[in-house]
């Protein structure tokens, strides 16, 4: 029991996670929350179902392709959904702008993909139990992505330019930072990000049009236990929600884990309402 | 010349006796072709069905009016693809009833689109035929005109029941679903009816259908006892992970339920082929293989299919089968009845052991499923020959 708690929910978790640090790169680059996350990952598993299984390429194309598809739906997201409305930001527009085109993606993948669940390659034959990719390929891809993000951020002059956009847009165009071009990087690397979150966790999630609703909101309930733009809050959030998911299933089962779920999520909101890794924002008086 | 008003009113009221005494129609109204009006899903997320379907339905029209037609008229299939949307099932209704004046509607032929288009066939009191198998959709009280040529859900389930309970002789029973109505409406019926057979039901429980490890629910029916799991679930990739889980754990118990069990899309997510070993799925007795051979009168038809190069590669045979039982009832109606609305309702209601090929259609004026429950069966999934599958081990041939 305790190893398959382990191995699922350390491998749902660090799917959950990067979606998770999906929703975060966006948020980071924008201010916008876009609803694009869970979009991204089931296209990940489709577009790397679609790019391997049916035209029957090799792994590393599949992978390559379905990485440049999920940037190019970033940017398309950013051009489309956000720039149109961060200048009435306070409206809250962005919500029902990202939330639309996610929902249009999703419904044409149900008319050209197929309302039905269909089979993700196993890329790496070894296995079963711990061995099995659908375990650690995840857990992986996790890893390389959060260290590859510190990198970014902290040895790269781009990535310290995404932070200063992160940090104050204002001061960051002041300095003559390219702000509109830096969002739609970091809107790219979300899609890869997505997408990667996506291929590595379909085979345990299957290729599905369905799945986008599901990471969509798993993926946000790090982000809200971690603290809206930490990543390794959305890390040690997704890990801790994949492992608890999968207590829940052992323990209680059935829709009960699910319930389970959410009673947690909202006590942990209740309590800390910054998110356990967020910090208390001052009030202005 | 000037035509008074009294004229008119007479002319009219010379019409109008005319017409009620059955006055001698026109000649062409003898020789133009019945219309009937058909909804197949033939787009959409629900559209396996309805193309399979559509395959038989059209062959029998297109064979009927090639031999002529019933007495010299043909029959006009005004088809609509409903495109597995309720709401376009539903403009479609309003454009046969009242526009194209059909004498008959065939379908919808999934249960969600003729839970909306039903009650609004009968309000404009045309007859309806269908194949969906929600109970709710016959009614002889509300819908009078509706007959069904399938099962119910009710006999879906008691004919599963009866595999586990009295042909396997398995009491303890683990019954799980998926959250949708489906489901959870599936669950709710089936297990009161178990435990009415004299079986234990050591495990009940709905499950989220996105869970991927299913390995926890697994575990608990074992640990309950259960010798048999039903699961009542459309969705296959729920229902793949059942035969999954229970293949890893080396877990020897039948599988039993619903025909997704059977599906293609089911049987592409298995891990490996040996885990749909022991699965079987609701069929049909007339059109299953009983000791590697098919009843005569299916046999027959499929011989007539190969023939017009009709394939199953992509297709089940029940499906088809239950198309063309559709045409070829409605023609017989028709031929006997005529299209008068209430003589065609007249007729239905003493149609007795109609031998379809799907199966043998009886109803009465007190009750318009037509199925009958000993052709409800339980088929081996992993059989699937030229569209048909064998029947479960422990059924009589």
């Amino acid at each position: 029991m305790l190893e398959s708690i382990v191995s699922y929910g350390l491998a749902v978790g660090a799917v959950y996670a990067l979606i998770g640090i999906t929703y975060n790169v966006m948020f980071s680059a924008s201010r916008v929350f876009s609803f694009t996350a869970g979009m991204l990952g089931m296209l990940g598993g489709v577009l790397g179902a679609l790019f391997i299984t049916k035209f029957g390429l090799p792994v590393i194309v599949g992978l390559v392709l379905v990485l440049a598809c999920g940037a190019l739906l970033g940017i398309v997201t950013e051009i489309l959904t956000v720039r149109p409305v961060l200048k009435s930001i306070e409206q809250h527009l962005y919500v029902l702008s990202t939330l639309a085109f996610a929902l249009m993606v999703q419904q044409l993948t149900a008319i050209e993909w197929g309302t039905e669940a269909q089979p993700f390659p196993r890329l790496i034959p070894i296995g079963p139990g711990w061995l099995d990719q659908q375990f650690w390929l995840p857990m992986l891809a996790c890893a390389v992505t959060i260290v590859g993000l510190e990198l970014l951020y902290r040895k790269t002059l781009i990535g310290r330019a995404f932070l200063a956009i992160a940090e104050d847009s204002y001061a960051a165009r002041a300095l003559g930072l390219p702000e509109t071009r830096l969002r739609m990087a970091s809107f790219a690397l979300a899609g890869m990000i997505g997408t990667l979150a996506g291929f590595t966790g379909a085979e345990m999630l299957l290729a599905f049009f369905g799945n986008q609703s599901i990471l969509n909101f798993y993926g946000f309930v790090p982000v809200a236990l971690g603290g809206m733009g930490s990543n390794r809050g959305a890390v040690i959030g997704g890990l801790a929600l994949g492992l608890f998911q999968q207590a829940a299933n052992f323990l209680v089962g059935g829709i009960f884990a699910a319930v389970a779920v959410f009673v947690v999520f909202i006590i942990v909101l209740l309590l800390r309402p910054e998110g356990l890794a967020g910090a208390a924002t001052a009030r202005r008086v | 010349m000037s035509i008074s008003r009294r004229q008119i009113l007479a002319g009219s009221a010379v019409s109008a006796a005319a017409l009620a005494s059955g006055f001698p129609a026109p000649a062409i109204a003898q020789s133009e072709p019945i219309k009937i009006g058909y909804l197949p899903a033939l787009t959409g997320p629900s559209s396996s069905t309805g193309v399979g379907i559509n395959r038989g339905t059209q062959l029998a029209v297109e064979l009927i009016n090639k031999e002529g037609g019933i007495k010299g008229r043909k029959i006009e299939l005004i088809s609509r693809d409903t495109q597995s949307d309720p709401t376009k099932a539903v403009n479609a209704v309003a454009e046969l009833t009242q526009r194209a004046k059909v004498s008959m509607i065939f379908g919808p032929l999934n249960s969600g689109e003729a839970l909306a288009a039903t009650p609004l066939i009968a309000r404009d009191k045309v007859p309806m035929l269908h194949p969906c198998w929600v109970d709710e959709l016959i009614d002889v009280k509300k819908y009078p005109m509706a007959f069904r040529i399938a099962p119910t859900n009710t006999q879906v389930g008691a004919g599963a029941n009866y595999y586990v309970v009295d042909v396997l002789k398995l009491k303890k029973v683990a019954v799980i679903s998926d959250t949708t109505g489906y489901g959870t409406a599936s669950v709710n019926t089936y297990v009161p009816m178990l435990k009415a057979k004299g079986a234990e039901v050591v495990y009940q429980n709905h499950i989220d259908a996105a869970n991927p490890d299913l390995k926890p629910e697994l575990l608990r029916m074992q640990a309950a006892g259960a010798q048999a799991i039903m699961p009542w679930s459309v969705n296959a990739g729920f229902l793949s992970r059942i035969c999954n889980t229970r293949g890893a754990m080396g877990w020897d118990v039948p599988i039993v339920g619903q025909t997704t069990l059977g599906s293609g899309q089911t049987k592409a997510l298995l891990e490996k082929p040996e885990y749909w070993n022991k699965v079987y799925s609701n069929n049909f007795r007339q059109v299953c293989y009983a000791n590697g051979k098919l009843p005569p009168r299916a046999q027959e038809f499929v011989d007539r299919l190969k023939a017009a190069k009709i394939g199953f590669g992509d297709t089940l045979l029940w499906w088809v089968a239950l198309g063309w039982d559709g045409g070829t009832i409605m023609a017989d109606i028709f031929k006997n009845a005529g299209t008068k609305n209430d003589d065609v309702v007249a007729y239905m209601n003493k149609v007795k052991g109609w031998p379809g090929i799907y199966g043998t259609v009886t109803w009465t004026p007190e009750q318009h499923n037509g199925f009958p429950d000993s052709e409800v069966v339980m088929c081996e999934v992993n059989s699937l020959k030229d569209g048909a599958f064998n029947l479960a081990p422990g059924y009589s041939a």
